[in-house]
């Protein structure tokens, strides 16, 4: 081979090669790869250590001792960062190269120089850092694996194809309190609670056979003999195209959360059966105001499903008159969280409405805010609150005409007692009597009236308790009682000369209690007769009428003496009331036939002029 | 002709190009498919009343409940109703830059809400002042409807 065919040859290989030759390690021969190594400016017989490129000092260093050593040395996987001319912002890319130092000798052993031969070996250096780093990540995983198995609350398992148990963590020897020598495949079976062990083993096995994972729950035995619930999760490990190999899992003690979710679960249970059997409308609705539960009942009563009512369908049930206020009102319950009250009737599904208490109340359960509300049927204690107060009214408006009758009664009856006092003082004063029995029975007459007087009293106090004693109406004729009752004033009647006029003929009846017209009549003629003017005969008129307004009236018009009216006439009859100071019983009278026209609705009417006469007005019923 | 009342979440607050975005496709769309009605935005709030033929609205739910702007779909009601009770469609929301919506067709401030139409039965109409509420909030002064005045 021709020396230059070898230089050609050395030149062109892909590794380095180069002579640097004497002490000073001057270039020799230098190829181009090692050229490109050094930086590309390699001068021939120039010393090394002037042109040295991308060539470190302690390189230059060694080189020196192997020439002056004369022992070679390789460097393996030498670091160069090349700055490549070729890459134009000079990247600089670090390269590894086994360096082999050999020295040269000339024929007599005496040191010549050095051989330099560098190897490209970045690939496989870099392989080998990788490899050395996954190395350290694997460790560090490892460690880091083992830390999370070994101090999670879980058991961590893995198991294989066939079911045997490659790996348990220490947890289930904790938990199962077996010793570690125990053999995990013959014993963890045992330990499943017996009524559980086919299930979770059948489970398993299937998940197995179809190469997927599982999850289900067991009981397992612990180390104090208890069976506890478990969680068993595992996932396969897949090694493509190949069918699984191992599971790995985790066994996670649920017991606590499952005994809480089940008393969860009955408690709920339990309430929705408390909820669908008391015979109200429960119901339950969102924070926004929207129900979203109606019990068993709501749908006995209202006769739709809770579809039907969607979430504000209840507003519907409501009277019409109704429904527009109790929306504004849980419009209004919603947005200020302010409780929810009412009473409304609510349709049923038969048309009928029921009066219902609507109650509602915000309180905060597990899932946030929400609304509970409750319709309670007030139905019966309503209607019966209204019968009660019709009765209750009806009652008392008895009573009124009881006292009424009362007071008109005693009224009635002390007249004609004054009357009969007033014949006795003057049979006594006019009459003489011989027999001594005839003036002791004198003295038992005057004896029994006294006594008749007193009982008049008492049955004015007593007489309010006999309710019997209503006043029934019927049709009576007028001029038979004004001729009863101007019969009882006789007297009075002659006293003042008076003429009496009957002007009835425009309304001639009235449908009255008896005994009220008598009293009214008495007393409106006898107030008539009482302010007579002694300066004239007195003259009264009765005219019986109809009003404007198609209601019976009567008009009592004297020319007595006439009166000052005050301002309110409101007052003008009050009880014992006195006009006229010189007459006595005034007012008395007209107090009871201001009682009785108001218990039957009607009022009475004056006018006066001092001096001309008093005209009274009976509106019966207006 | 039917109605279906909806409230959900938005996955992300809707931007002011967002709501525009939804405003004039619903607009256009919704026209075509003679659908009215009315949708409130507010803070990720989100609550529609949809009105027209079920053959048109049922499908038209079936998608806006898988569009993937929104979620947590609840569907409150979904009815026959003898009527409309709303002439168009349009969106009330409050955008951040209000000067570019305020001359939009359909486009309303929730204060400029019109109170809930009278054709609505008092139920519904409780309805949509609830949802209203829940979107806008107890404060936003809006008109209540007629029938519950
Ligand atoms: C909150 C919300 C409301 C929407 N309302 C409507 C609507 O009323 N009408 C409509 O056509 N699309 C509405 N969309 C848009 C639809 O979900 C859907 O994007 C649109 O109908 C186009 O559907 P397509 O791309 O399948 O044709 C709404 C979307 C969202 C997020």
């Amino acid at each position: 081979m021709h020396d230059h065919q070898l230089q050609s040859i050395l030149r062109h290989m892909p590794a380095g090669i180069a002579t640097l030759l004497g002490p000073e390690l001057r270039y020799g021969f230098v190829n181009e790869a090692m050229q490109a190594l050094l930086g590309g400016h390699t001068p021939t017989g120039e010393p090394l250590a002037e042109h040295r490129g991308g060539l470190a000092a302690d390189l230059l260093e060694v080189m020196q001792q192997v020439y002056l050593s004369g022992r070679p040395y390789v460097a393996k996987a030498y670091p160069f960062a090349s700055s490549d001319p070729e890459l134009p912002n000079a990247t600089a890319t670090k390269r590894y190269f086994d360096l082999a130092l050999e020295p040269l000798h000339d024929e007599n052993d005496q040191p010549q120089g050095l051989l330099l031969f560098a190897v490209d070996v970045t690939g496989q250096e870099e392989a080998r850092q990788r490899a050395h780093e996954l190395s350290l990540e694997t460790r560090r995983l490892d460690a880091r694996l083992r830390v999370l198995t070994e101090t999670a609350p879980q058991i961590t398992f893995t198991v294989d194809a066939e079911g045997q148990y490659e790996y348990v963590s220490p947890q289930w020897y904790y938990f199962t309190g077996q010793p570690p020598t125990a053999d995990l495949n013959a014993i963890w079976p045992l330990l499943i609670h017996p009524d559980d062990r086919l299930r979770a083993l059948y489970h398993a096995d299937a998940a197995r056979a179809a190469g997927v994972g599982w999850s289900f729950e067991y009981r397992l035995r612990r180390h104090d003999g208890q069976y506890r619930w478990m969680l068993s999760r595992a996932l396969p490990e897949l090694h493509a195209p190949d069918k699984p190999v191992f599971w790995h899992g985790a066994v996670t003690e649920v017991h606590d959360q499952r005994e809480l979710s089940e008393v969860l679960r009955r408690g709920e249970a339990e309430l929705r059966f408390l909820a669908d059997s008391i015979p109200q409308l429960i119901w339950t609705a969102t924070a926004e105001g929207f129900i979203d539960y109606y019990n068993q009942h709501t749908g006995d009563y209202t006769g739709l499903s809770a579809q039907e009512l969607g979430p504000t369908g209840w507003v519907a049930l409501l009277d019409s008159s109704e429904q527009a206020a109790a929306a504004r009102r849980w419009v209004h319950s919603v947005a200020s969280g302010d409780d929810y009250e009412g009473l409304y009737r609510m349709r049923r599904h038969d048309g009928q409405y029921r009066w219902h208490i609507i109650r509602a109340r915000q309180l905060a359960d597990s899932r946030g805010l929400r609304w509970f509300g409750a319709c309670t049927d007030v139905d019966d204690q309503h209607r019966l609150r209204e019968v009660l107060q019709t009765q209750y009214d009806e009652l008392a408006r008895t009573n009124r005409d009881l006292d009424t009758f009362v007071y008109t009664a005693s009224h009635d009856l002390k007249q004609p007692l004054f009357n009969l006092r007033g014949l006795f003082e003057e049979l006594r004063r006019t009459a003489t009597f011989q027999d001594p029995e005839q003036e002791q029975l004198l003295a038992m007459v005057d004896e029994a009236l006294s006594q008749l007087d007193g009982t008049l009293q008492e049955l004015a106090a007593t007489v309010q308790d006999q309710r019997e004693l209503a006043a029934p109406t019927e049709n009576l004729d007028l001029r038979s009682v004004l001729e009863e009752v101007l019969l009882g004033l006789r007297t009075q009647v002659q006293e003042v000369k008076a003429t009496i006029d009957l002007e009835l003929s425009a309304a001639p009846t009235l449908v009255y209690g008896r005994a009220n017209l008598r009293s009214v009549l008495h007393n409106l003629l006898s107030n008539a007769l009482k302010f007579a003017d002694p300066n004239r005969p007195a003259h009264v008129q009765i005219i019986s009428s109809i009003s404007e307004a198609g209601q019976p009236q009567l008009t009592v018009q004297d020319n007595g003496v006439g009166m000052e009216l005050r301002q309110d006439p409101a007052t003008f009859f009050q009880l014992f009331e006195r006009q006229n100071p010189q007459v006595p019983g005034a007012g008395v009278g007209l107090y009871l036939v201001q009682r009785i026209l108001d218990s039957r609705g009607g009022h009475l009417e004056v006018t006066s002029t001092v001096g001309q006469g008093t005209t009274f007005t009976v509106h019966w019923f207006e | 002709m039917n109605h279906i009342v909806y409230m959900s979440r938005a996955v992300r607050p809707l931007s002011d190009q967002d709501l525009q975005e939804l405003l004039d496709q619903c607009r256009r769309d919704n026209a075509r498919h003679n659908v009215t009605g009315v949708l409130f935005y507010s803070h990720g709030n989100i609550a529609q009343l949809i009105e027209g033929d079920p053959s048109i609205i049922e499908p038209l739910f079936e998608r806006i409940a898988r569009d993937g702007r929104h979620s947590h779909v609840t569907k409150l009601v979904d009815k026959p109703i003898p009527g409309r009770s709303f002439s168009n469609w349009s969106m009330a929301f409050h955008p951040l830059e209000s000067e570019g919506f305020t001359a939009l067709e359909g486009f309303l401030l929730p204060n400029q809400v019109p109170p809930t139409p009278e054709t609505l039965t008092i139920a519904d109409a409780l309805l949509v002042d609830l949802v209203r509420q829940a979107v806008f909030g107890a404060n936003t002064p809006t008109t209540p409807s007629p029938n519950l005045a």
